[in-house]
């Protein structure tokens, strides 16, 4: 290599063995190797092949620029590609050359003088021609490293990184030899309206799904521009404490994490505007989240719903199975006529009821049915008495399986639909809820916002939707369920909306084909060699799939629209709390009494509001009248805590001591009467 | 795009001087040449009259008798390596068969640095020219081949003219002289190396036509072909039975017109149940440099080439790996 430098300092026509043409120094020096075609490996316009000096830093990934010498069109083309695969060979004709070579030693290659002559040869794919047209196999060459103005020409993100109107959201930062360049997405392709959502995919637990999407939300509000409005978003915490210290700072950011934050403009900090909500537990006394730590409760909002909210959803809950037609003309029913209105019915029932939770729904089922009795009815109104049964049955179960989340009083606490944030992130945790209460709060959260996003009173113009295990949400394969549905649905028509859907799995291939395809941006971390072998990954070359199997933390190849071929990236640890950190740094709180969560609820409201206070105040209601005032009352936010919430308590008149009054002792008997005892 | 050897020194390749022969205007239809269809094998893949083997008395130098010497272990000090390649095809014939041959001569010294190979001041040596019998193909004729500015070789330049021909001599002098090219080039590198540089050179073959080079301390020839053996009774026994690792004692070469040169066998390979020429090569120094300690350094140095092996060539267990490469970096170049 030495000497090579030294034959091109002295201008001399020979860099290498191969180098024949006359060439400047400093040329020659810059050269990485020279394109070679032959018939049996020849160039097309989509690949092209060269061969590089031993020592050169080219690898799978490498971005380069060929400058040809021909002129086409009295111009000289210039070729952008990338490294797809590499090839390494000697002279050898066959391994038992080399036996023989070594007298079957092995160990015997200290005296060979001689290295044998070796090739590095190396197959690339095209990013890009200048000029574009004609296209033409790429013609022979001098291969160069791409610079960062190649890099921007090579993925095409010269269309989009226009100074004052850009679109750029850097996913991360490309590196090969001394290029060291950042890789925009473009925002318009990321969340739309041109394409939209991106999909995540990673084996677990080697900090590329999580990780990628807190950085790359963070890279989204730092650089989405103002001009294409606001953006929020919605994160789905399914699993332990994932997403639940957004708000915090990192526990360990290193030097290197900061020079890249740097480089790509991101600023180093945590989420400024987080909002968590979690249904209750089953016992209803504290929010079911492992964000529950005192410290962080500030923030922490009860996530929970009523009859009203859970009705427009049933089908969720209810498979086919259990909810035939006739069931389904009863359920609609009872959203259209019964739900949220006065109803009588005096043939059949007693009262006139208005139905607004699922215990005002039980009684008027329960007063329905006796009537029917009494009558011997065996149909109201069309519906058969065993329609009636079976629907009050599923409906009157759900508050039972989604305990925590659907109350039976109509107390609604809910994500701020109408007044979202731009740059806030509402996390809702549903890591330990079961899977019905997720499904169901998936579908009502996702179908809320589209509604809002339609009729443009959201708060903000863009929503990002975070979602992990998508394989589980939309499988390629089993049932047709109402979430799978509806996912298809954001993912081909949801770029129109600004509804944008960021999902991760760790099994792309298990994914539904139109959700993964309507994906506009794809970014893959390390990924399983088993999942490497199907079909979906046939068009990478088996260098880019050895390398996809062995990714370090921190980085990934990266699908983008403008892109025409997948290009490596490496990106820097989140400035967020990890979970397993927050969890030690935040542990969580102890189990609580009823008097302490109340009070612990109360007090996000009102500071003075303790637990003595508390203790007095709900010393003679029962556990379910106690919830009911708490949730009532942090549905309300009154000015006056303590006051609404002792208002939502039943009037008892408090025990007191009655008067001691003097007794009036028996009359005795007269001492002289002689029938006396 | 110009190459590193400009057409006055490397000439023209073989299908750019077809090219320039069919563009070139004949001047009359009574011209005796004609050009071939498409070029032919190379001659040198043809079998050619060879000179029968033969034994050969030479002096010895080193004892009165030939005997064998142990060398010891191998040792790596060549720092560099020169061949040469050629190739030539008949491109144009005379009407009585006469033989116009294209000859492609290369040659290259290849220096080790870091035990890797790199072309040595940058450039090979190339020359590119016609070969013909200019007696036998007319003066119109020649004429017409000057037109075409290639360079023309006499192949009678050193026999007599008038003798008719066969036209099979006839390509056996055009070889003849293509190979005498070759040689020039490997001896003015060989010269050139022993002028500048202060180290070994492997030359493949005898130096003692080399010129200054055969003089030279830092010039070291390999023979590997036998078809003349410097012994004769008793020493031919010495010589075909050495073991791997051994040499023979040394001796002189003479020759009326070549410089004379300290010599001796040396086993490369173990031969044993092989033919007796398996991994036998010929050692030859400079006379004046010679002497029995510098036979057996010379010896490890070569032996110290075994490694790594020059398979797949025929010659593999002659050949050192050095001038292997010489030889594929030549035809990769020149397309020989």
């Amino acid at each position: 290599m030495e000497d090579r430098k030294r034959k091109a300092d002295d201008g001399s026509n020979f860099s290498t063995g191969s180098s024949v043409f006359h060439l400047p120094s400093s040329i020659v020096l810059s050269i990485l190797g020279r394109v070679v075609a032959t018939e049996r490996k020849p160039n097309t316009p989509h690949e092209f092949h060269f061969w590089t000096a031993l020592d050169s830093p080219v690898g799978i990934g490498t971005i380069v620029r060929v400058e040809s010498a021909q002129p086409v069109n009295g111009v000289l083309p210039v070729v952008y590609g990338v490294v797809v695969e590499g090839f390494g060979y000697t002279d050898v004709e066959t391994p038992l050359h080399e036996v023989l070579g070594y007298d079957g030693e092995p160990g015997g290659d200290a005296g060979a003088p001689t290295r044998r002559t070796e090739i590095r040869l190396y197959s690339a794919a095209v990013l890009r021609h200048v000029p574009e047209e004609p296209l033409q196999p790429v013609s022979m060459g001098t291969v160069h490293l791409a610079s960062d103005e190649d890099v921007a020409v090579a993925l095409r993100m010269d269309a989009y990184l226009t100074p004052g109107s850009s679109t750029g959201i850097p996913v991360g930062l490309y590196r090969s030899g001394a290029t060291s360049s950042p890789v925009w997405l473009d925002a318009d392709f990321l969340l739309g309206p041109e394409a939209a959502h991106l999909n995540i995919s990673g084996v677990s637990g080697l900090a590329t799904k999580t990780s990628a999407v807190e950085w790359l939300l963070a890279s989204i509000f730092a650089h989405f521009p103002a001009k294409k409005g606001r953006v929020a978003a919605v994160c789905f915490n399914v699993k332990g404490p994932d997403l639940c210290f957004l708000d915090q700072p990192a526990a360990k950011l290193d030097d290197a994490d900061r020079a890249l934050y740097d480089r790509l403009g991101v600023p180093a900090e945590p989420f400024k505007d987080v909002e968590y909500y979690a249904p209750y537990t089953a016992k209803g006394y504290a929010l079911n989240t492992l964000r529950s730590n005192d410290a962080l409760a500030h923030n922490v909002k009860p996530l929970t719903w009523g009859l009203r909210e859970v009705l427009q959803y049933a089908e969720v809950l209810l498979n086919k199975d259990d909810v035939d037609a006739k069931a389904d003309a009863l359920i609609d029913f009872i959203k259209e006529r019964v739900v949220d209105q006065e109803f009588s019915d005096p043939k059949y029932l007693t009262a006139v009821h208005r139905v607004q939770s699922f215990g005002e729904l039980e009684r008027w089922f329960r007063d329905l049915l006796t009537g029917m009795e009494k009558q011997n009815a065996e149909s109201w109104r069309t519906h058969h008495v065993a329609t009636i049964r079976k629907v009050r049955n599923r409906l009157t179960n759900i508050s039972t399986r989604c305990r925590g989340l659907v109350t039976d009083d109509g107390t609604v606490s809910d994500l701020p639909f109408g007044q979202f944030r731009d740059r806030a992130v509402y996390v809702v945790d549903v890591a330990n809820v079961e899977a019905d209460a997720q499904d169901l709060i998936f579908s009502r959260i996702v179908s809320t916002l589209r509604e809002h996003l339609e009729k443009r009173d959201l708060g903000v113009e863009h929503v990002i939707v975070f979602v992990d295990e998508l394989n589980k949400y939309a499988p390629s394969d089993g049932p047709d369920t109402y979430v799978r549905a509806m996912l298809l649905d954001i993912a081909e028509r949801g770029r129109y909306l600004g509804l944008v859907l960021f999902a991760a799995q760790q099994f792309r291939s298990q994914v539904h084909r139109r959700v993964v395809g309507n994906s506009g941006t794809a970014l893959f971390g390390r990924m399983d060699p088993d999942e490497l072998a199907t079909p979906g990954y046939a068009t990478l070359s088996p260098a880019t799939r050895t390398k996809l199997s062995t990714l370090e933390k921190g980085q990934l190849m990266v699908r983008h629209p403008h892109f025409s071929q997948p290009v490596f990236v490496r990106f820097p640890r989140p400035a967020v709390l990890s979970g397993r950190e927050g969890v030690e740094r935040f542990p969580q709180a102890v189990e609580q009494t009823l008097d302490e969560a109340v009070t612990r609820a109360l007090r996000t409201l009102d500071r003075t509001v303790t637990l003595e206070w508390v203790k007095d105040s709900i010393a003679l209601a029962d556990e379910e009248e106690v919830l009911r005032a708490r949730n009532r009352t942090i549905q309300a936010k009154p000015d006056d805590v303590k006051a609404f919430f002792r208002g939502q308590l039943k009037r008892r008149v408090r025990a007191e001591p009655v008067d001691a009054k003097p007794r009036t002792p028996l009359k005795t008997a007269p001492t002289d009467d002689p029938y006396g005892f | 795009m110009a190459s590193t050897y400009d057409a006055a020194e490397g000439g023209t390749s073989i299908r750019e001087a077809l090219r320039a022969l069919r563009n070139a205007p004949i001047p009359s239809d009574e011209m005796r040449l004609s050009i071939v269809e498409s070029a032919g094998p190379a001659l040198e893949l043809t079998p050619a009259d060879a000179t029968p083997p033969r034994l050969e008395a030479a002096a010895s130098i080193e004892g009165d008798l030939l005997s064998v010497r142990s060398v010891g272990e191998p040792v790596a000090a060549f720092a560099a390596f020169l061949d040469g390649i050629q190739a030539s095809q008949v491109i144009l014939r005379g009407r009585a068969g006469a033989p116009v041959v294209h000859g492609t001569v290369a040659a290259v010294v290849r220096r080790r640095s870091d035990r890797i190979l790199h072309v040595w001041r940058g450039a090979p040596r190339i020359a590119r020219a016609l070969y013909a019998p200019v007696s036998l193909i007319g003066t119109r004729e020649l004429e017409w081949l000057r037109s075409t500015r290639m360079e023309i070789v006499d192949t009678f330049a050193d026999c007599d003219a008038a003798l008719a021909r066969h036209p099979m001599e006839l390509l056996a002098l055009a070889r003849t002289a293509v190979q005498r090219r070759r040689e020039e080039l490997e001896i003015a590198l060989a010269e050139s190396w022993c002028a500048s540089e202060a180290e070994p050179l492997f030359v493949d073959g005898g130096i003692s036509g080399a010129g200054r080079a055969s003089q030279s301390m830092f010039a070291v020839g390999v023979v590997k072909s036998h078809r003349t053996l410097y012994a004769t009774g008793g020493s031919l026994t010495v010589v075909t039975g050495l073991e791997a690792g051994a040499r023979t004692t040394s001796f002189e070469i003479r020759s009326p017109r070549r410089t004379t040169v300290a010599s001796w066998y040396l086993r490369l390979r173990d031969a044993r149940g092989r033919d007796p020429f398996f991994g036998l090569v010929r050692v030859e120094i400079a006379r004046e440099s010679w002497s029995a300690e510098r036979a057996d350094e010379v010896s490890r140095w070569v032996l110290a080439e075994r490694a790594p092996v020059s398979l797949p060539d025929k010659r593999w267990s002659t050949m050192a790996y050095g001038i292997r490469d010489c030889e594929e970096y030549l035809r990769a170049l020149v397309g020989a």
